[in-house]
């Protein structure tokens, strides 16, 4: 047997054009990845982590577990499209093995295999595999009318907004939706006239044969073939170029996340892994609240790696983000959607100014003498009230205290980093880093959850712990150094960004609170609490947008009715008060304000 | 008789109530507070003439007293009206026959302004507590000390979008003025300096009081707003501020820091606007019908604004405002006679 029709053209060449692109993509990516990490792959391959990454690809890239967490229905979707297609071809290729023995059988044998072995009078037929493929058949194309049904209602599966579509994707999911109803036609037509198949295509044939005359179904018989492989030809050809790139490219991701690969400061091959790991799903968009309460859709993470991907990304795109990390948490792909946007900005933006920063040398404006640092930040400076109950915190616990920067520091180097400025901010964090080490502080304590995350992400501190101050505060209360009164005052607690979910920090402030009076939940809380909207990261929205974005976060803190809104951010604080006509306060000026003895 | 719900006993609704009493109109003026003369009651002297305050509050409030048919009734609010009907915050229904609403403004509550340290920092006092301390005349720092170093810092609460509030509250920059020079006045060995953005001199007599302020009383204007302040060792209060006219940053220790708050639009104004149908502006201030010919009207027939409770307001514009009003109150309800005995005659 020759395994070979005309019909089968196009899906060769599509075939052929997929394989030498993502061949060329791999080796391209590969080839420019850094020594480091060519290291950490080299060293990483011979250990569990391989077995590990294996596991991984069958749970993510087959079952999609992550996106059933989102939603069943769409969970099911995409599982029945991945895994269903995978055994389709695992079965499809065991049944040819099992007619023919293991011999060389070129792909469209395999693909075409109904076509090739019609099963009319033949030796040994084997209705146990025309039962398998009918079924696995069926799996897939119910992820197809689900496909299809997502289109006009998004939201009966989870989804207010999808994604917005470029042309290439549109090509490829078009030749994608026609693909398996085709096969389903194609493969009907034959048992109709050749006999076979199981309860799917050999009941369709069988209704066909009867109703259609013979020589009719003969006619449709080619044409059908060639309209699978044309759909089959067509969506290969699309595919490295549009989303569904990702199918082969979370594959090798997935390997090179667990032989510790990340992307970093600054852009770099690993990079385009993660960028066409992105299916585009669009499960980023309903969490963003530029998209909710501001109507801006053309910034999300979605379009973002959209843009990038095809160097087309701009730095309005780019900039508008709060990388409150929402999308993140939430993306199936577990792509780092915050660093990679940072890079992106690193590239666009990094205009180190040499002489800018002249004044750091010599300077130092700290004040005290302890084993305990304590670094304000410039929101905590602007938000005293913070800085007082800190002072009266540290009186009560009798601690003696190193104030970094009481009368104006060096900034934490943060918020340059956050637009883009890597190397500027580097310089601080050079600058702050031997200010330590100079003061010889053992632990640094900072009531701001941005300084925080920097302290413990950048700066490499060694031999100093770094406290947020909400896990000091309890840590004083733990150890009996601190006391505090118990009323029955009320208050709810808003999760800032940086804090939750950008440093996990989430019991220890409900802790403290749930120590001097009630707390209760706002209806987004923890991983999935809403951002204040005045991140320091967005430098693309204005000042009546951040306000928007204050006001719905005050509107779910307010319907819990508590006294009191408590936070542990300045930036926070500052801008939920502007929502709100309720008292707002830092986590420390509750604990000033309610200690004991 | 008609008659005439004035709400707000401040200086607007004084004078609008006397007006209409003059006419024969009976008049009911609804306050808030224990007194008539609203925030009046708490300033020294006014821009630009130093006029005591105590002297135009005692003019109104014998005018008041003098004149038949006005009923004053204090510790008073309104919760809902229309222009035939006031209900009080205690249930109480009263009958009228038009509704000047004259409730003017709140203080900036400078407390929001966290940066400067109000109510958190011993000597950050607002010019509101300064015309007190004037008032009672003990005006020193916290310790008792004669302040050798003062600064004023203008547009606390107006012009500023941080704090929602756009609009520029008018007054404050001629107070600011006035105050330094009283200050100066006092302290005539202190330092006294203005921070400021703009300097909007827009009354007769006020520029020549910017001018005298700074070549008499060699008074300092810096152009640029205070960033942040914090304490000292000593009990002093740290600047930080930017001189945008020399593009450098700067830095110094005072004994006083005296922020000049604005005016903001009551909070009731928005149970005006939901309840009564009456018609705010973005700043949450009360929309006139026009800002021209009918200045003094709202957009509800027979219920009229006066002062400043429309938008801020000097002391004088509040107080013609109020003879306005009247005057349009009067208008309205002769014109209303007419067609209601036009409609008796058929």
């Amino acid at each position: 047997m020759s395994f070979y029709a005309d019909f089968c053209i196009p899906f060769i060449a599509g075939a052929t054009v997929m394989f030498a692109a993502i061949a060329l993509k791999y080796v391209t990516w590969l080839k420019r990845l850094p020594k480091s990490d060519l290291m950490l792959i080299a060293k990483g391959i011979p250990t569990p982590r391989t077995a590990g990454a294996v596991w991984e690809i069958f749970r993510e890239s087959l079952l999609h577990r992550r996106i059933f967490r989102v939603n069943p229905l769409l969970g099911y979707m995409h599982m029945s499209l991945a895994f269903g297609w995978f055994l389709l071809i695992v079965v499809g290729w065991t049944e040819t093995v099992a007619y023919l023995g293991m011999r060389w059988v070129p792909l469209q044998g395999h693909v075409f295999f109904k076509y090739f072995m019609p099963m009319n009078g033949i030796e040994g037929h084997k209705p146990f595999f025309d039962f398998v493929m009918d079924l696995l058949l069926l799996f897939v194309l119910s992820g197809v009318a689900l496909a299809w049904f997502k289109r006009f209602r998004s939201r009966s599966m989870g989804m207010k907004r999808t994604t917005k579509h470029v042309l290439f994707d549109r090509v490829a999911l078009t030749a994608l939706w026609f693909v398996f109803p085709a096969r389903l036609v194609a493969e009907s037509i034959t048992c109709g006239l050749y006999g076979g198949g199981s309860f799917l295509t050999g009941g369709i044939g069988a209704g066909l044969a009867a109703a259609v005359p013979p020589e009719a179904l003969a006619m449709a018989y080619e044409p059908a073939w060639w309209f699978y492989s044309c759909a089959l030809g067509v969506f290969f050809v699309a595919m490295p170029f549009s989303r569904y790139m990702h199918i082969f490219t979370e594959i090798p991701l997935i390997f090179l996340r667990h032989y510790s690969l990340r992307p970093e400061a600054k852009e770099k091959s690993y990079d385009n892994f993660e960028i066409q790991a992105c299916s585009r799903c669009g499960i980023c968009i309903d969490p963003c609240q530029l998209q909710s309460q501001l109507g801006i859709n053309d910034v999300q993470s979605v379009y973002f790696l959209r843009d990038r991907r095809y160097a087309m990304l701009q730095q309005k795109i780019a900039n508008n983000c709060l990388m409150c990390g929402r999308c993140e948490a939430v993306c199936p792909v577990g792509i780092n959607l915050n660093t990679l946007r940072l890079n992106s900005r690193s590239t666009m933006r990094n205009i180190p100014n040499e002489r800018r920063y002249n004044y750091l040398a010599g300077l130092d404006r700290s004040q005290g003498e302890g084993r305990v640092g304590y670094f304000a930040g410039c929101m905590t400076l602007l938000t005293p009230k913070t800085l007082a109950a800190m002072q009266r915190i540290f009186e009560a616990a009798r601690e003696d205290v190193w104030w970094a920067d009481k009368d104006g520091g060096v900034c934490c180097g943060r918020p340059l980093k956050l637009s883009g400025e890597v190397d500027s901010a580097q310089k601080m964090i050079d600058y702050n880093k031997e200010l330590f080490r100079r003061h010889g502080i053992t632990t640094l304590v900072t009531s701001c959850p941005i300084c925080l995350r920097v302290f413990r992400e950048e700066y490499g501190l060694q031999g100093v712990e770094v406290l947020h101050h909400s896990e000091y505060i309890l840590r004083l209360m733990h150890r009996g150094r601190l006391s505090v009164k118990y009323s029955a005052a009320t208050f709810t607690y808003h999760d800032p960004c940086e804090l939750g979910r950008g440093s996990g920090i989430y019991d220890e402030p409900r802790a403290v609170i749930e120590a001097v009076g009630h707390l209760t939940e706002p209806a987004h809380t923890r991983e999935d609490a809403l951002c204040c909207g005045s991140s320091v990261a967005n430098t693309a929205i204005n000042d009546a947008q951040q306000l928007r974005i204050a006001e719905g976060v005050a509107q779910e803190l307010d319907a819990t009715d508590a006294e009191t809104v408590v936070t542990a951010c300045p930036l926070c604080k500052k801008a939920i008060m502007r929502g709100t006509a309720r008292r707002v306060a830092d986590l420390s000026e509750i604990v000033a304000e309610n200690l004991g003895r | 008789m008609k008659h005439v719900i004035v709400i707000g006993g401040g200086i607007a609704g004084m004078q609008c109530a006397a007006e209409l009493a003059r006419g024969g109109i009976r008049v009911t003026v609804l306050e808030k507070q224990s007194d008539t003369g609203g925030k009046l009651r708490n300033w020294h002297k006014l821009f630009p003439s130093l006029t005591p305050a105590g002297e135009v509050l005692g003019g109104l409030n014998h005018t008041l007293r003098r004149l038949p048919n006005i009923d004053v009734r204090t510790e008073c609010e309104a919760a809902e009206l229309s222009p035939r009907r006031v209900v009080l915050a205690t249930g109480e229904e009263l009958e009228c026959d038009a509704v000047v609403v004259a409730t003017g403004f709140t203080l900036f509550d400078a407390r929001i302004k966290e940066e400067y340290g109000y109510g958190i920092y011993d000597n950050v006092i607002t010019s509101a507590d300064l015309e007190e301390m004037f008032n009672t005349g003990k005006v020193s720092t916290t310790s008792g000390a004669a302040p050798r170093r003062i600064a004023f810092l203008h547009c606390v609460g107006s012009r500023d979008e941080k704090v929602c509030q756009r609009h520029c509250s008018k007054v404050c920059c001629v107070t600011g003025v006035k105050q330094a020079m009283e200050m100066k006045e006092l302290f005539p060995a202190a330092d006294v300096f203005n921070f400021y953005m703009d300097i909007r001199m827009f009354g007769p007599g006020y520029e020549e009081m910017y001018r005298e302020a700074q070549q008499r009383c060699n008074i300092h204007f810096v152009r640029g707003r205070i960033s942040e302040v914090s304490p000292t060792i000593d009990g002093r209060l740290q600047i930080k501020a930017e001189d945008t006219l020399t593009g450098r940053p700067l830095k110094i220790g005072v004994d006083m820091l005296v922020l000049l708050i604005g005016m903001r639009a009551n909070d009731m104004n928005a149970v005006l606007e939901q309840r009564c149908g009456l018609e705010r502006q973005t700043s949450g201030f009360m929309r006139p019908r026009d800002q021209f010919l009918h200045n003094t009207e709202s957009n509800v027939a027979g219920i009229f604004y006066a002062g400043a409770v429309t938008a801020p307001k000097s002391v004088g514009e509040s107080l013609n405002e109020g003879t306005a009003a009247a005057r349009g109150v009067i208008e309205y309800l002769a014109a209303k006679e007419c067609t209601d005995n036009s409609t008796i005659d058929e």
